[in-house]
This record gives C-alpha cells, structure tokens and sequence, in this order.
C-alpha cells in the first residue's frame, strides 16, 4: 500500500518523540533546568509538526470527491508542508531571539553532564528519525511526470478512440474519485488508499494514482525531514556544547573569592582595581558564547534548507503555472492544431503533486466539426501530462472573421467587467453591441439581455 | 562615415534599477489606502521597537531587549500583510496566469499560523513561570508599557476596529515587576525623562501618519473584499495584543490585591487559549480557500443552478462540477454538459453562463461533450 509506510513511520516517530518529551519534562522538573524545560518544548513543537504531517497524510488519502470539496482532499499534503516551512521559520525565529539572549547575558549550564546525557538520547531519536524519513528527501524519488506519463500516453489514447464521450470520464477518474450527479455524497472511505472503482475504467489509472500520491506526500515528508533534522542539529549542539562546558570550563563552585568575570552582576559593583589581590576567576569566558554561536549557525542552516520546501509549497497555493510547463510555447503549439482557431483564458495549475489542472476558452469553426477538433485537443494535453481539462468551445459567429482572438459570449457594456474574458474585449464589445436593442439599462442582471442578442443572431443566421 | 553611437542605456549601472524598483514599489504601496494603512502602522511599530531596543541595550536589561525582539516579530506578521496587499495588485504574466491575487489569502493563512505559534510560545513561557517563578528584576517597564498603550490606542484610531500594542511576551516579565515598578517609578527622574523620549517618538510617528493620511490622495478605491484578509490576519494580531495588555492588568490588580503569585503566568495561559481560540475562523477560512473547496457562499445556490441548467433544451447531464474561490469574491468554475448531438450548443452555452453569472461566478468553463446517437 502506498499510504502504509508512511503513515506507519510517522506513528512510530510521533510516539517516540513524545515519549521523549514526556522523559525531558520529567527530568527537568527533577533537576529543576530551566533549559531542559524549554528544550521540551521544542519537541512538543516537534510533535505538533508531525501531528500536522500525519493529519495531512490522512487527509490526502481521501482523494475522493465530496459535495463541498469537489477536488477531494489531495491538497492537505501541499498544505501540511506549508504549514511545516512556517512553523519552522517562526521557530528559528525565535532560536535567534534566544541566541541574542544569550549574546547579552551569558548564563552556565548548571549540570553539564546531564544536558550531555539527555542531548545524546535525543540525537538518537532524531538520527533514527532522520533514516526513516531519509528516503523522502528532496530529490529522492525521479518520477518525472514527463517519463511516466509517456508510457500511459499510448494505452490512453487507444482508449480514448474506442469510447466516443467516455474519454471524459476516463480523465477526470484519474484526478477524483467521480461522483456523476452533484447532489450526491458519497462516504468516504478512509482505509481505501488505491481505489478500485478508478481502476475499473482504465487499467493503468491504479499507476498514475499511486505515483501522483507519492509525488504530493513528498513535499509533505520533505516537510517532516526538515523538522526532524533542524531537532537533531540542536541536539548535537547541545552534545557538543555540554561536553565542551564540561572539559574546558572551571567553574566558580562555592569559592567566596571567586568571581565570574563574564556574567555582568547587577547587584555587585566591584570596580576593576589592579592592586587588589588576584582573584580566582571562572573559565575561559568565550565558552559561554559558544552556545549561541553555534544556534545561530544551526538556524542559518535550517533556513537555507527549509526555504525552497517553503518557496514550492507557496508556488503551488497561489496557483502558479507548474514550472516544468512552459505556458507560451504550450499556447503556440495549441493555436497550430487543426480546427482550433484561437485560444484565450488558458489557465493551467497543479493541484498537487504530478496532478495538473487545465480550463481554456477555444473558437472552432461550427459544433459539427467540434468533436473531432475537442479529442485532438485532449490528446494533445495529455502530451504534455495535463489530464484534467476543461475546455470550453465557441464558436465563430458569421460577423467576426476578423477578430479571432475575442471571446464569442458577447455582452453589453456593464457586463464587460464581470466576463470572463478579459478587457480585451472591452471596447470591442461595446462597439459590438452599440446597435443591438437594449433592454432597460437599470436592469442589474444583464447577462438577460445578453441572451437575446445572441438568441437573435443565431435567428438571423439561419435565414 | 559610419555615424558611431553608443548607446549608453544598455549600459545602466544596476544600482538605478534597485532604486527605480523601490520607488514603485513605494508608490504602491501609497495608492491604496488599505497598503497605506498597514505601512504607517508598520512604521509606528518599528520605530517603537527600536526604541525600545536601544533603551534595552543602554540599561542592560534583558527583559526590554527580548521583548523588543517579540515586537519585531510582530512587525514581520504587519510585514507579509504589506507585501501581499502589494503583491496582490500585479499584472498576470506567463508564470501567474491568474495573477498574484492568492497572495492575500496566504498572507492571512500564514499570519494566522504565527499567531497560533505566538499562543504555544505564551503558554509554554507560562508553564514555565508557573513551575519556576523567575527573580524579579529592576527594569524600568512601566513607561514603556504606557507607551505601548498608547501605540494600541493608536493603532484602533488608524484601523478603527483593533489596536496593535506592546508584545506579549513583556506582559509576563511586567506582571513581576509591578511592586518594584512603583517604587522604581517614585525614585528615578531619568525614567521620567525616558517617558518623554518615548512619547516625543511616538508624536513623531503619529504626525507621520496623519501626513500620510491626508497628504496623499486615493487614486484607486479597491473593491471592498479584496484586502479582507490580510486586514482581517492583522486585526486579530492587534486583538491579541490588546488581550495581552487587559490581561496584564487584571493579574498586576489581584497580585497587589489578593497577593496571587499564580496569577500571572495563569493569565499568560488565558490569553493564550484565547489567542488560539480567536484564530480558528480566519484559519478555517483560509484553508478552505486554499483547498478548492466550494465557496461557502455558493453553497445553497450551487444545487439550484445545476437543476435549471439540467433542465436546458438539449442538456442530458451535467457532470464534475469543480467550483473554488481565487480569491475574496472571486469565483471560478469548470462543468461538462453532456449534450444531445442535435442540440443547440451556442445557446446552451450562453443560458449556462447567465445562469452562474446570476449566482456570482464570473469565470466559468463549460465543456461540451455530445452524446454518442
């Protein structure tokens, strides 16, 4: 199954990370650390992140269509790395805040050896982690949607021929699970991960299912593994920090002559005076600073890697052209095909993962012809791995010959900005329609009049 | 002779370019109200926490500094409100073909989240000064928590409904403070003179924005719900604030009062839960948008619309329909009329676009399958 494993690791890390939690909090309130405390709350922030990756992965798996989410719930995944990146930019944030803390007022460990012992458990935890999300790391699997989809291309398009409209639902199986009439709702099947009923249809949606899942929980998991690993650096620097406070530091212990030169005292104001007896001092001053060195280093590290997983999440939410599509040449290479005479509004988006999304407005000669014209059009989306398409066909009007690239749904002038084709069409338009009959200009809804100008022309055109 | 010609603006120097990008990118900003908003108020916030911050560092007190960091924090929630109501304005190009204006539902999306991390960061600090009370220490915050009061004050006069204030993480040290706050505040003449510095800054900051508000004129009104929310991810960060100043005072009142110890970091965790209690329905709606879920609004007219257009001259079935907010108001479409191959697909087409435009969806993509005879 392909949403076991997953869900299967991220169990057994959340347990164990908060278990681990659990152990710090208890052995905080035992040596009463302040440090060992906060340092819980970053893995309870650990937990919380994996929750969120947990409940996107559960999600997800509802791929099918619900009365209110017609897309299903594929998104979560995209959502659940988000969500990760924020989180931890906000916490890094916050790991500054602290360093710089610690820049101003320096502070000594109070127990060293055991911030080494409950740093070195939690490393482990977090390297154990960072082995079972390692295989999600970016880049770790190559399912380039390019390669994948060329060998579905040819099963899919011999398909396609032999069922005249049931291409269409083929498509729209592999993107949701199809529900026929909209007042239905289906329950949803939540242990279903590889959905029979879309296997019925066309053999190989199974595949492109499952590779679509893993291409959109790899962001997920890449959001995890970034979380994991920003927890195991700061359990190394703790490592590192204890240890090196524990050989190199001497502490002041109970000595009443000693003082600490590199902690600034509000309280006692001993003027620096040479002829004074020399004082024992406490150790090297720069151990102290090593701390915070080290976190900022750790954050600047964090940030270089979490920003790219944060950069495709946003891309994607704000409805971007996928960026392996090159929209322009898609555009020219869709005008040349036989019986498309224009194209305009061609948006194309990604859902999630490998699942692209295409709507464009085409202009065709007549509906007699558009059948053919509308297949080539599929085939040739699903070239270039777009499955999902709608395309909305209009056709040319006796009068426009030479405005090819305008919108055929014509309208009058207060309609203009509530069409859906863009302003391009706006004067010509409204020079369009300055001699048809208008009906009452107060009248809000105008799409009314809208259809009885193009009621009346098409009457005129079959004289 | 050959006329030579060099043409010097291949040659610009890149530094004019910055420049010229940050003076749009300003004049933006200063075109639309909302945006003019949020950047004085932006201003207000930063100049107060650098002041803040100067004075932390002068007199060597870590609780100033560490709260003039939260107050940063807070500037940059203010800061990806900004840029998405800038951003939200751009033309579309090959990249966007919808144009940027998801950018504001993210903005709200993703200031919601901080907002959610601030509650955990403040009732985790809450735990942790209610299991280990920290040593009170001399630090000077009472003029410096006026001053944010006032800031919160003028923070609900410019965006009339909330006030963006103090930080929160500076009502938890305040709290313990308090019984020295008002002997510090009996002795010290310079705490008075910080008093004036802090308020001549504000003075300072405030004619800033009145200059901005009555100087520049609005070129453009844009539609109302279009910055909702941003406005609406800013406006709970100022209620959080505004929480945080009231709980303060309720804890500071039963510390002297009733002499409650607890009460402060039990305060912390309220305002906390009330935090995170008062995010969810931005929350809510963001990832709704975010999601492709049906619009809400559309969601009682969505059933009607599909039974008219079913019952069309021609119309068999009306399968998948997908419909999903771009953006606040925003509706687009996608559905598939199955189609007798006899029917009449110009007027069909344009009867179902009448019909969603009545229902509020501009964009709409009607695919047309024929039916096999």
């Amino acid at each position: 199954m392909a949403c076991g494993p997953n869900r299967v690791r991220l169990l057994c890390m959340l347990s164990l990370t908060f278990g681990y939690f659990i152990v710090e909090v208890v052995v905080s309130r035992i040596t009463s650390s302040l440090s060992m405390l906060s340092d819980s709350f970053h893995m309870l922030s650990d937990v919380i992140a994996l929750v969120v990756a947990l409940v996107a992965v559960r999600f997800a798996e509802k791929t099918r269509a619900t009365n209110k989410n017609t897309f299903g719930w594929i998104r979560a995944e995209v959502m659940g790395a988000l969500v990760n990146a924020v989180f931890l930019t906000a916490l890094c944030f916050t790991i500054v805040l602290e360093a710089i803390e610690r820049f101003t007022e320096p502070r000594e460990i109070d127990s060293p050896v055991l911030v080494a012992t409950v740093g070195a458990v939690g490393l482990l935890v977090n390297l154990l982690g960072l082995c079972m999300f390692h295989g999600h790391a970016g880049g770790g699997h190559g399912h380039s949607h390019g390669g994948h989809s060329h060998g579905s291309k040819n099963k899919k398009a011999k398909t396609s021929q032999n069922a005249g409209n049931g291409s269409t639902v083929d498509e729209t199986n592999n993107l949701v699970g199809n529900h026929n009439s909209p007042g239905e709702g289906r329950p949803t099947n939540e242990l279903n991960c590889n959905d029979d009923t879309e296997v019925q249809m066309n053999g190989n949606t199974h595949y492109e299912e499952m590779d679509a899942q893993q291409d959109s929980s790899q962001l997920n998991m890449r959001g995890v593994f970034l979380h994991v690993l920003g927890d195991a650096l700061g359990s190394v620097i703790v490592v590192i920090n204890s240890l090196i406070f524990l050989f190199v530091w001497r502490p002041c212990g109970s000595d009443k002559d000693c003082v600490n030169p590199c902690v600034y005292d509000h309280d006692s104001h001993l003027p620096v005076n040479q002829t004074m007896l020399p004082m024992k001092s406490a150790g090297p001053c720069w151990v102290l600073y090593l701390d915070p060195t080290l976190c900022l280093f750790m954050v600047t590290i964090l940030l270089y890697t979490t920003y790219p997983l944060l950069k495709e999440s946003a891309l994607i939410l704000l409805q971007t052209v996928p960026k392996q599509i090159n929209i322009h040449r898609l555009n020219e290479r869709l005008q040349r095909l036989n019986g498309v005479l224009a194209i305009h509004d061609l948006h194309i988006w990604q859902l999630a993962g490998s699942r692209i999304i295409a709507t464009a407005h085409i202009k065709c000669h007549d509906p007699t012809s558009y059948m053919e014209v509308a297949k080539r059009i599929k085939d040739f989306f699903h070239n270039e791995g777009i499955h999902a398409t709608t395309i909305q066909p209009e056709f040319v009007t006796f009068s426009s010959q030479s405005r090819d690239s305008l919108c055929e749904l014509s309208c009058q002038t207060q309609c203009a900005p509530k069409l859906c084709c863009g302003t391009a069409d706006k004067q010509s338009s409204e020079k369009k329609v300055s001699g048809d009959s208008r009906s009452g200009a107060a009248d809000p809804v105008c799409p009314e009049s809208e259809a009885k100008v193009t009621v009346t022309k098409e009457a005129e055109s079959s004289l | 002779m050959l006329p030579l010609s060099i043409k010097d603006d291949e040659y610009k120097p890149a530094k004019f370019n910055l420049l010229l990008k940050l003076s749009s990118w300003f004049r933006s900003i200063l075109a639309d109200k909302t945006s003019r908003n949020l950047f004085s108020f932006l201003c207000l916030n930063l100049s107060f926490a650098f002041v803040e911050l100067t004075y932390g560092i002068w007199s060597n007190s870590l609780g100033l500094i560490s709260d003039s960091f939260h107050m940063f924090f807070d500037c940059t929630a203010l800061l990806a409100g900004l840029a998405a109501s800038v951003i939200s304005r751009w033309r579309s190009n090959d990249s966007f073909s919808y144009g940027y204006v998801r950018a504001e539902v993210l903005a709200g999306f993703v200031n919601g989240l901080f907002l959610i991390f601030t509650a955990f960061f403040i009732f985790s600090e809450g735990v942790e000064r209610a299991l280990e009370p920290p040593d009170v220490h001399h630090e000077r915050l009472l003029p410096v928590s006026v001053a944010g009061l006032l800031v919160n004050l003028v923070g609900i006069f410019v965006f009339q409904h909330g006030g963006h204030g103090h930080s929160h993480g500076e009502e938890v040290s305040l709290v313990w403070t308090r019984s020295d706050n008002i002997t510090d505040f009996l002795y010290g003449l310079w705490s008075v003179s910080v008093c004036v510095f802090v308020s001549v800054c504000v003075c300072l900051s405030l004619s800033l924005i009145i200059f901005f508000f009555f100087s520049v004129p609005d070129q453009y009104t844009p539609g109302k719900g279009s910055s909702k929310q941003i406005l609406q991810g800013v406006l709970l960060h100022i209620m959080a604030d505004t929480l945080g100043s009231v709980g303060v005072i309720i804890s500071a009142l039963l510390m002297q009062k009733y002499d409650l110890m607890i009460a402060d970091p039990i305060c912390s965790m309220l305002i906390a839960l009330l935090i995170g209690v008062s995010v969810v329905p931005l929350l809510r709606e963001s990832i709704g948008i975010l999601m492709q879920r049906t619009p809400p609004s559309l969601d009682h007219v969505l059933p009607e619309c599909y039974q008219r257009v079913q019952q069309l001259q021609g119309v068999y079935n009306l399968q998948e329909p997908h419909f999903w907010t771009l953006c606040t108001d925003v509706y687009i479409g996608t559905l598939k009329l199955l189609v007798a191959p006899d029917a009449d697909t110009r007027w069909i087409l344009s009867q179902t676009h009448h019909i969603f435009t009545q229902a509020g969806v501009r964009q709409l993509y009607v695919q047309i399958d024929m039916a096999a005879m």
